[in-house]
């Protein structure tokens, strides 16, 4: 097929403009894997735009040796697994009981479901019976109240519905009960469905500061996310040296003169970072389709 | 129909999780809503808190509130003129690349942002723009400028949240759209060929009325969220030095309830809130039955 000039110029334009974005999205990871690898009074000098120019590893030998980050990455980690597969059984186990359309009530189960996704009590009465339950400063806060999703199921129904019923009646002929079918038929056949709610799920968790924030004030009980909002406002570096388990480090005086606030702050949100920049090319095909079966409108 | 109960007994106890946990986590909080009219403490009951009538709502007189109001609404209508048209425009420049493999590439990066927190976002927007060091200061100091302190600056409060919401949610916001476009039948771009249809009147006249649908969908769904601007994003940012433009209902609620401990009055703030929410997704849903036929639910 034969171009005019005319499309290759904008073709040009567009890749340049396009470079460009992606530039935008991937420098500022760059910028501060450079700062956090730099020597701090060294970075507040300004200057450290792509490579570090004092290079040091002393910002993430703090921050790998802070206990309570490590304590935190526990708790992160704990709570997107727990999280994740409890998420993803209650709603497809919801999701799949009410795909049977002849159930007693549905009607009225699914418009109970409904109406909590369009009004909600706001959040001092939650932080109430958060309170009343007991799960003020408890682990299960980050686990039980976010258990059943409402949009989850919503997905995860419409989904079910796409799946032939005679797979199903088939499988209940042989007198398999609905939770065989779920397990033998259901779960199989939904595994593109589960990778994608299940990621979706998971980031959510990974990425959640506020539940650590407010519904917990007992510092072993914070995930990574809340540790980094904390120390987002910090004014000293007594938040993170304060327990040190890798005195070894700190001893080495001369080095620790040149560490910064703003070098360790950024050796820590890289530490949180790298994770996701790591799984993130594996997981791409799994979440696109996801927000086009959540898309289709149920 | 004992019978019909007995029979669907199994998907009953499939169910029930769902009733229990929207039981605690959802309709208990909605009757606690009375603590709006209670003068509640935390540890007591709610139920033996006396009554106070409109006692908690004496915040209507307060001048913080309504600028409280009106940042949130100032913040939502920004974020809504820049965050709406945004992916749209970059979805069909996306969809114009020639290369498979470049578009590839630009869709992936560009999804990115989308999976790392505010948090992380706020760390960046201190990076670039601290006093030490920061590249911002930094570039602006050798060409001869004065530093600015971006962080604590009412008047650069709101350019910093549109722009940090862009990079981090555009490339996401893509997905429907190019989604959308793919389904539009190529026939359609060779009969505007035939025409003698160039690059743009093609945009104009096959890609863009194919993304109608699409586009009015999002735009309908987005009304609900106008008064809830992203508490998410703004509390990381929020500080005593831009709290006059940054402060939003949301964070309000936050600071006057949980930090505070005036649980009367940020519940009748939150009730107030949800009540417009409410009252915005119902607005919705009848002009989504108007426009398209169907409404959302």
């Amino acid at each position: 097929m034969k171009r005019t000039s005319g499309e290759i110029i904008s073709q040009i334009i567009l890749i340049v403009l396009m470079l460009l974005l992606c530039l935008s999205v991937l420098y500022p990871f760059a910028y501060m894997l450079a700062i956090s690898l730099n020597e701090g009074t060294d970075a507040a000098k300004g200057g450290v735009y792509l490579l570090p120019r004092a290079f040091t590893l002393i910002n993430y030998e703090i921050v790998l040796g802070n206990e309570v980050i490590q304590h935190a990455y526990l708790i992160t980690i704990l709570r997107t697994i727990a999280g994740t597969i409890a998420g993803l059984m209650v709603t497809l186990m919801v999701a799949f009981g009410l795909s049977y359309t002849k159930v007693p009530f549905r009607k009225s189960i699914l418009s109970y479901i409904l109406l909590t996704m369009l009004f909600s009590g706001g959040l001092v009465p939650l932080y109430i019976q958060l309170y009343n339950l007991g799960l003020i400063n408890n682990f299960l806060v980050y686990i039980i109240p976010g258990m059943f999703s409402a949009w989850n199921m919503f997905v995860m129904l419409k989904f079910i519905q796409g799946i032939p019923e005679a797979l199903v009646e088939s499988a209940e002929l042989d007198g398999a009960g609905p939770f065989r079918v779920l397990l033998q038929i259901i779960v199989p056949l939904s595994k593109p469905m589960l990778a994608a709610i299940g990621l979706f799920t998971a980031v959510g968790h990974w990425n959640d500061w506020f539940a650590g924030a407010f519904y917990v004030t007992k510092q072993d009980l914070i995930p990574v996310q809340t540790f980094l909002q904390q120390l987002l406002s910090a004014q000293d570096m007594s938040a993170i040296l304060g327990s040190n388990s890798n005195q070894e480090a700190l001893a080495r005086g001369t080095q620790m003169q040149n560490v910064t606030l703003m070098s360790v702050k950024m050796a820590t949100v890289m530490v949180s970072a790298i994770p996701i920049l790591c799984v993130y090319p594996f997981l791409q095909k799994y979440f696109v389709k996801g927000v086009l079966i959540g898309s289709v409108k149920g | 129909m004992l019978a019909q109960l007995y029979k669907y007994r199994w998907q009953y106890v499939m169910i029930f999780p769902a009733v229990l946990l929207l039981f605690l986590f959802n309709y208990v909080p909605m009757a606690g809503i009375q603590i709006a009219f209670r003068d509640f403490q935390i540890g007591s009951s709610i139920w033996d808190s006396a009554w106070v009538g409109f006692q908690n709502f004496a915040f209507l007189q307060e001048p913080q509130f309504w600028i409280v109001v009106k940042n949130t609404l100032f913040i939502s209508v920004l974020k809504f003129v820049f965050g709406f048209p945004a992916p749209i425009i970059l979805a069909i420049m996306i969809n114009e690349l020639v290369s498979a493999g470049f578009k590839r590439f630009v869709q992936s990066v560009s999804y990115l942002p989308h999976f790392f927190s505010w948090i992380v976002v706020a760390y960046i927007l201190q990076s670039f723009l601290t006093l030490d060091g920061g590249l911002a200061n930094d570039l602006i100091t050798k060409m001869g400028g004065e530093p600015i302190f971006f962080l604590g600056s009412e008047s650069w409060f709101r350019p910093m949240i549109v722009s940090s919401g862009l990079w981090k949610e555009v490339g996401w916001n893509t997905i429907l759209y190019l989604a959308a476009i793919t389904a539009i039948d190529p026939q359609q771009y060779e009969a505007a060929k035939v025409e003698g249809a160039g690059k743009w009147a093609q945009i104009r006249h096959v890609t863009l009325p194919g993304m109608i649908p699409t586009v009015s969908i999002v735009l309908i769904l987005s009304i609900p969220s106008l008064i809830t601007v992203g508490m998410d994003q703004i509390y990381p940012l929020l500080n005593p030095a831009n709290m006059q433009v940054a402060d939003v209902l949301d964070t309000y609620v936050l600071r006057t309830g949980l930090q505070q401990g005036y649980f009367g009055m940020a519940t009748a703030i939150g009730l107030l809130s949800s009540v417009i929410g409410l009252t915005l997704v119902v607005l919705t849903n009848q002009i989504s039955r108007k426009l398209n036929g169907e409404g959302l639910w």
